[in-house]
């Protein structure tokens, strides 16, 4: 592929990119494919959170961080509730990038086994991808150095 | 990222990378399909019904349950035990907003002279803000106007609300209170969890005592239970955070006047995590006094819903209900029986399970009520006279309920 091709392809995406500030509504077969491992080239957070959960903003602070100083990986939002007005808000409020996804019109027991069966609800949960088939997920409030271990970058940017 | 070669192909290595996420991200958000854009509008409604419900039987016996309709808390009846509802009954005239969803939901109880009792949680316009609210209606039918149970008027926590009537006559209303992490956060000072308050009526909720502090440091956004003693006096438990996050849980009694006895450790699964879980527990006590109790915590590294009996601060009889995935679940007794009831994902649907003992928890014998495909609320169990009934609302179905025999 040429680059003047690259650059082409790139800009549509980033078109297309534009308003991951808005929410998508998950299925069961979107979420299967956000937790395969092999959907991520790079590494990348799938966090889970929720409006109600007090300790979520925790992380999603910290993963905004360190996903705009480190170019290296990615960070994927799932609010696991149905949109509303104003769920958009906590996001905002920290600037937190990435892909948006709230719950769509399934059930919240079968959007959550598709998104990872060990988990029972708890919030936050965060899914860690190493961009090379690794894939680790862990509950409740993480460290930076955790982060790092998680997506296998050892070192800061 | 970009290493060796010439600067051309690196810079195409570079990009090429940065497409391959680009692409990554957009497939599965085209892969999402047909996931339509969501915009968030003002005054918009939840994609799907909170389904958040309260049932209880009346002293005559009749069946009634309590849901949300948009800004309304609605009255339903039900004289053939839940397969057909009569037209419901507006319990707050004015509308405003109203909790029920989740661990949250109006509660419904019934007076001894038979007088329908209801609270709610009212979210405030601040995060994580609400006000307790409470209405009486002597004839099931006309409402009083809904009042603020506490005092503490201050746009801050006060959520979660339990509603029980004790054998006493009390009326009890507990809740999560934030004001004293207010109160540590304004002198920077740590402080863990929440706090737990409670109001009693000795009226007949016409109208209630000034709150009193239960426990400080209790789990955030978990259920409380309230159940009656022996002697009529209200027994609490809910999920606390022990030092330093252990989200166990605790039990205490209140006095005739509110006044919270020793707060004692219930649970000992020590789950040390700083997150919601989001699944608070279920008490009952049977008339010999043993306190049989249902609660999710994670131990030995997975999560599970367990049965157990709480006596002198151990638990006797601990063991896990169901599968992996069973949650919510609810207890109560009467007389040596004992009912248990949560649901359950099997990966396609949720079902609804049961155990039932008729010898004091002794022994107990399994039971599937029924299940469904769809979103569903947390299940029930509730009592009349001597029978035990299973009471589920799913969005599919409705409100349906299932005697425990």
């Amino acid at each position: 592929m040429k680059i003047r091709h690259i650059v082409a392809v790139l800009s549509w995406c980033i078109a297309a990119a534009s308003d991951a500030t808005e929410f998508q509504a998950l299925d069961r077969a979107a979420a299967a494919r956000i937790v395969t491992p092999s959907s991520h080239a790079v590494p990348t957070i799938v966090a889970l959170w929720s409006a109600e959960c007090v300790h979520c903003k925790k992380n999603l602070k910290l993963f905004a961080e360190m996903v705009k100083a480190d170019r290296r990986f990615r960070l994927v939002t799932v609010a696991v509730e149905p949109q509303f007005a104003g769920l958009a808000e906590p996001l905002d409020l920290l600037a937190v990038p990435g892909q948006r996804f709230a719950y769509g019109a399934e059930s919240p027991e079968a959007l959550g086994y598709a998104l990872d069966p060990k988990w029972r609800g708890e919030l936050p949960r965060t899914i860690f991808f190493d961009g090379k088939g690794g894939k680790t997920a862990l509950s409740g409030v993480v460290t930076e150095a955790t982060v790092r271990s998680s997506l296998g970058l050892q070192t800061n940017p | 990222m970009v290493s060796g070669a010439t600067p051309r192909s690196a810079i195409r290595r570079a990009m090429m990378a940065v497409l391959g996420a680009f692409v990554i991200a957009n497939a599965s958000a085209a892969d999402a399909q047909p996931a339509q854009h969501m915009h968030g509008t003002a005054g918009a409604k939840p994609a799907r019904p909170e389904l958040g419900t309260s049932a209880a039987f009346a002293p005559d016996g009749v069946l009634y349950a309590v849901t949300k309709d948009g800004q309304h808390v609605l009255l339903h009846r039900s004289a053939d035990d839940g397969r057909n509802w009569e037209a419901p009954v507006v319990v707050n005239a004015e509308p405003e907003q109203i909790s029920a969803d989740g661990e949250n939901r109006p509660k419904l109880a019934f007076d001894a002279d038979g007088a329908a009792l209801v609270s709610w949680t009212r979210p405030l316009a601040k995060r994580f803000t609400g006000e307790i609210r409470f209405a009486r209606a002597d004839d099931r039918r006309h409402f009083t106007a809904p009042v603020t149970v506490h005092r503490d008027r201050r746009e801050i926590t006060h959520r979660f609300e339990s509603l029980a009537v004790t054998g006493a006559g009390k009326v009890v209303l507990a809740w999560i209170d934030k004001r004293d992490l207010e109160l540590a956060q304004a002198a920077n000072r740590d402080y863990r969890g929440a706090a737990i308050y409670a109001a009693i009526s000795d009226d007949g909720g016409r109208s209630f005592r000034a709150e009193q502090k239960i426990a400080d440091h209790s789990c955030e956004c978990c259920r409380i239970a309230i159940t009656g003693d022996t002697d009529g006096l209200p027994l609490l438990m809910w999920r606390h955070v022990f030092e330093p996050n252990e989200r166990d849980h605790a039990v205490v009694k209140l006095g005739a006047d509110g006044a919270p006895g020793k707060v004692a450790r219930a649970t000992v699964d020590r789950w040390r995590i700083d997150a919601c879980p989001h699944h608070g527990p279920s008490l009952a006590v049977a008339p010999d006094g043993t306190r049989h109790a249902v609660w999710f915590n994670e131990k030995d590294g997975e999560g599970r819903v367990f049965y157990g009996r709480l006596k002198d601060g151990r638990v006797d009889g601990q063991r896990a209900l169901g599968g992996e995935r069973a949650a919510h679940a609810d207890i109560a007794t009467a007389g040596r029986h004992v009912a248990i009831v949560w649901k359950e994902f099997d990966g396609e649907r949720t079902l609804l399970r049961a155990e039932m003992s008729v010898d004091g928890g002794a022994t107990f014998s399994a039971r599937a009520l029924t299940a469904t495909g769809g979103v569903s609320d947390q299940p029930r169990v509730i009592r009349r006279g001597d029978a035990l009934f299973a009471f589920w609302r799913t969005e599919n179905e409705g409100m349906r309920g299932y005697w425990l025999e």
